[in-house]
C-alpha cells in the first residue's frame, strides 16, 4: 500500500473534517479567556451538548433544534462556571473540574434516562456534505474545502470571525482588555463582570456546537464520553494558539492532520504497534505544546477573580 | 456570599463524582434469601450490542432460576477487583464476568473465595481454571471466518477491510480467520484490518473506515460495539457501495444498503446452563460459544443469492464441526 501524505486528497478531507470540533470548541474556549475567565469544563460541556443535542434532534426528527438546544445547554453550564468564577469570586480551576466531572456523569445519565436499555439503538440521520455550487469542482481544492458539510464550513468562518470580532470591534477590544487588566477596564466606568458573563455565555454557546458536532455529523449516535478528550485538545490549541484564533485553527489542523494520517500509516505496515500509532497525536500535541508554551504569554488576568474593593 | 462557596463547590463535586462512578457501584441488595448472582461488564448496557447482550441474559437468569441479580457496567480492569469484592462482601455467591479482560482478576479472587463461583468469559478454554470456575470459550473467530468468506466472494476490488476494537488475542485470531477465509475462497483478495483501541468509540471507528475505504476495501467486516455506528457512517457516505457485516446483535436499521449481515450472539443460553449447573453444585467446568452454540448467522441482504447461499452452507459446515485451517493469535 502507498502512502503519500501530500497528494492524498482523502487525508486532507479527513483532517478538515475531524478538526471542525476542535475549531468551534476552541474558538469558544478562545473568547471566555480572553475575557480572564479559564473554562477547564470544556470537555464535560461537550459531552452534555452532544447527548442534549442528540436527545432533542431523535425526539424532534430535525438537527437544528438539537443544534440550539446543545448550545443553550453548554451555555447554561458556562453561566454556572461565570456565576462561581466571577460572581462568588470562587477557583474557576475547581469549578471547572467539577463541571467537568458532572457533565460525564450528568451527559450519561440522560441518555440512560430518556433512551434505557434497547437492543436497537435509536439514531439520527446526520448532516451530509454541502457541496457549495462553482466552488465544489475545482480541482483538488474543491474536493477538500466545499464538499464538506454545513458545520465544517461554520467553523472556517469562525476563525477570521473571531478574530474580527476581538481585534477590531470596541467590544473586543474591552474584553480582550477585561483579561489583561480588569481593574483599568473598571476604571474606565465599564462593568468587568457584564464583559465577563457575556464571553463566558458566547464562549459556552460555541463549545456547545462544537459538542453538538460529533452526534450530527460523525456519528448519528450518542456513547459514553464520545468526546474522547477533544475538549482537552480545544483548551490545549488555544494555548498553542497563544490565544490567536488563527494560530488556534492551525493547530487544529497540524493535530487532525497527523490522526488521520496514523489510521492510514496503520494501515500500510503492521512494523508500529497499533497502540503505539494511537498515541502519536496525543504525543505530537504534548511536545508541540511544550515548545509553543516557552514564550506564550497568557492575558494577565487569566483566571483570577476580579475584586474591585481589593487593593490593586 | 463567599462563605458558601466551599459547602457548594464540595457538594457539585460530590454530585458530579456519584454520577461519574454510578456504573462502576454495586447497587445495595435488599435482604432477600434468594442466590445472588452479580455481573461485571466492561462496557455501558446502552450498547445495544455486547453489554447489553450480558445485560439482557441476566434478566432472563433471573426469570429462569429465581435468583437475585445486580451487575456493574463500564467497570474498568483496574476496577473489576474492587468491585467483585463488593459483591463478594455483599453476600453474592456468583461473579460473572462478562468480557476476556478480567481472568487475572478471577483467577485471584476464586482461590481467596473458594465457596463463591465464577464464570469468566475468554476465548477458549484456561489451562489453569480454578475448580470454582466456569469458562466460556467464545470462539469468534469460527465465525469470523464464515463472515470471511462473505467478503472473499463479494469483494469486487480485491480488498476486503477489518476494523477491530482492542487488538485482543481473540481479534488477532479472528483477523487472521478472515484471512484464512480470503486465501481458500478468493486467493487474489487482500485484508487491510486495524485495531483501532477501542470498542465503543464510534469516531475513530469511521475515521479508519473512512481510511479503510479509500484504500479500496468494499467490504468492511466490524468487531466494535458502538464503534459500529461510525463505521455504518462511512460506509454511507462512501463514493462507491461499501458491505458491512456486524456482529452480537442485527443491526440493519444502522445501514440498510450496506448491512450483509450478522454474527448474532445469545448469551442468555450459555448463562442459564451453567448457572443450573452451580445451583445444582457443579461449580467448575467448560462451555464453548461457537457457530451452533449461541452463535447464529443473521438473515443475509444486499449480497447475491449464490454467495448468500455459499456462506450459509459454509456455516452450517462449520456448525456440524468442520475443521477449520489452524489459527492463531499471532498477528496476521
Amino acid at each position: 500500500m502507498t502512502l503519500n501524505p501530500i497528494t492524498d486528497i482523502q487525508l486532507w478531507q479527513q483532517m478538515l473534517l475531524y478538526a471542525a470540533p476542535l475549531i468551534i470548541a476552541a474558538m469558544g474556549e478562545l473568547l471566555i479567556e480572553r475575557s480572564g475567565v479559564l473554562n477547564v469544563a470544556i470537555e464535560g460541556m461537550m459531552l452534555v451538548a452532544a447527548v442534549v443535542c442528540f436527545v432533542v434532534a431523535w425526539e424532534l426528527g430535525s438537527a437544528l433544534p438539537g443544534i440550539a438546544a446543545a448550545m443553550l445547554a453548554s451555555g447554561l453550564m458556562a453561566l454556572v462556571l461565570a456565576y462561581y468564577g466571577i460572581t462568588l469570586r470562587g477557583s474557576q480551576i475547581t469549578v471547572g473540574l467539577g463541571l467537568y466531572v458532572l457533565g460525564i456523569g450528568l451527559s450519561s445519565l440522560i441518555y440512560r434516562v430518556v433512551f434505557g436499555v434497547r437492543l436497537s439503538p435509536p439514531r439520527v440521520a446526520t448532516l451530509g456534505p454541502l457541496p457549495i455550487p462553482g466552488l465544489a469542482d475545482i480541482p483538488v481544492l474543491g474536493p477538500i474545502l466545499f464538499q464538506q458539510n454545513v458545520l465544517v464550513y461554520v467553523a472556517l468562518l469562525l476563525v477570521p470571525a473571531v478574530h474580527i470580532f476581538l481585534y477590531a470591534t470596541p467590544l473586543g477590544l474591552r474584553i480582550r482588555a477585561t483579561g489583561e487588566n480588569p481593574r483599568a477596564v473598571d476604571a474606565l466606568g465599564l462593568d468587568v463582570a457584564r464583559l465577563r458573563y457575556g464571553a463566558t455565555a458566547v464562549g459556552g454557546l460555541l463549545i456547545g456546537l462544537g459538542g453538538a458536532y460529533l452526534p450530527l455529523t460523525l456519528t448519528g449516535t450518542f456513547s459514553d464520553n464520545m468526546t474522547a478528550g477533544r475538549g482537552w485538545l480545544a483548551l490545549m490549541l488555544v494555548i498553542f494558539g497563544r490565544w490567536q484564533p488563527g494560530w488556534a485553527l492551525l493547530g487544529a489542523f497540524l493535530f487532525a492532520y497527523v490522526e488521520s494520517f496514523q489510521f492510514k500509516v496503520a494501515m500500510g505496515t503492521k512494523l508500529v504497534p497499533p497502540q503505539f500509532l494511537l498515541m502519536l497525536p496525543y504525543v505530537f500535541a504534548v511536545v508541540v505544546l511544550i515548545r509553543i508554551y516557552s514564550g506564550a504569554r497568557a492575558p494577565r488576568a487569566l483566571a483570577l477573580p476580579y475584586d474591585r474593593e481589593a487593593r490593586g | 456570599m463567599r462563605k458558601r462557596l466551599p459547602p457548594l463547590l464540595l457538594a457539585l463535586s460530590v454530585v458530579g463524582l456519584v454520577l461519574a462512578g454510578i456504573a462502576g457501584v454495586p447497587p445495595e441488595a435488599p435482604a432477600q434469601a434468594k442466590k445472588k448472582f452479580a455481573m461485571i461488564l466492561p462496557g455501558p448496557i446502552q450498547d445495544a450490542d455486547f453489554n447489553a447482550l450480558g445485560y439482557v441474559a441476566i434478566q432472563e437468569l433471573a426469570k429462569a432460576h429465581g435468583i437475585q441479580v445486580a451487575h456493574s457496567e463500564s467497570v474498568a480492569v483496574a476496577d473489576a477487583e474492587r468491585v467483585a469484592r463488593e459483591y463478594i462482601t455483599s453476600g453474592h455467591e456468583i461473579i460473572a464476568f462478562h468480557g476476556g479482560q478480567y481472568p487475572t482478576i478471577m483467577k485471584k479472587l476464586a482461590g481467596q473465595f473458594p465457596n463463591v463461583a465464577f464464570i469468566q468469559e475468554g476465548s477458549g478454554r484456561m489451562a489453569d481454571a480454578p475448580a470454582n470456575a466456569w469458562v466460556i470459550g467464545r470462539k469468534f473467530y469460527q465465525g469470523f471466518y464464515v463472515l470471511g468468506v462473505l467478503g472473499a466472494l463479494t469483494t469486487k476490488t480485491g480488498k476486503v477491510g477489518f476494523v477491530g476494537g482492542v487488538r485482543l488475542p481473540d481479534l488477532v485470531a479472528t483477523a487472521n480467520a478472515i484471512n484464512m477465509a480470503l486465501r481458500d475462497h478468493n486467493p487474489k483478495a487482500s485484508l487491510i484490518y486495524n485495531f483501532i483501541g477501542d470498542f465503543n468509540d464510534p469516531v475513530k471507528s469511521r475515521q479508519t473506515a473512512e481510511a479503510q475505504i479509500a484504500a479500496g476495501a468494499d467490504v468492511l467486516l466490524t468487531f466494535v460495539n458502538l464503534g459500529l455506528y461510525g463505521v455504518a457512517e462511512a460506509a454511507k457516505s462512501a463514493p462507491k457501495p461499501v458491505l458491512l457485516t456486524t456482529l452480537y446483535t442485527e443491526k440493519w436499521d444502522t445501514a440498510p444498503k450496506n448491512m450483509a449481515v450478522a454474527l448474532v450472539f445469545d448469551f442468555a443460553k450459555p448463562y442459564k446452563e451453567i448457572v443450573g449447573k452451580i445451583l445444582r453444585g457443579e461449580k467448575g467446568g467448560y462451555y464453548e460459544m461457537r457457530p451452533g452454540s449461541g452463535m447464529e448467522l443473521s438473515a443475509i441482504r444486499n449480497t447475491p443469492p449464490d454467495v448468500a447461499n455459499k456462506v450459509r452452507a459454509v456455516f452450517k459446515d462449520v456448525v456440524a464441526g468442520k475443521p477449520l485451517p489452524e489459527i492463531t493469535d499471532k498477528a496476521p
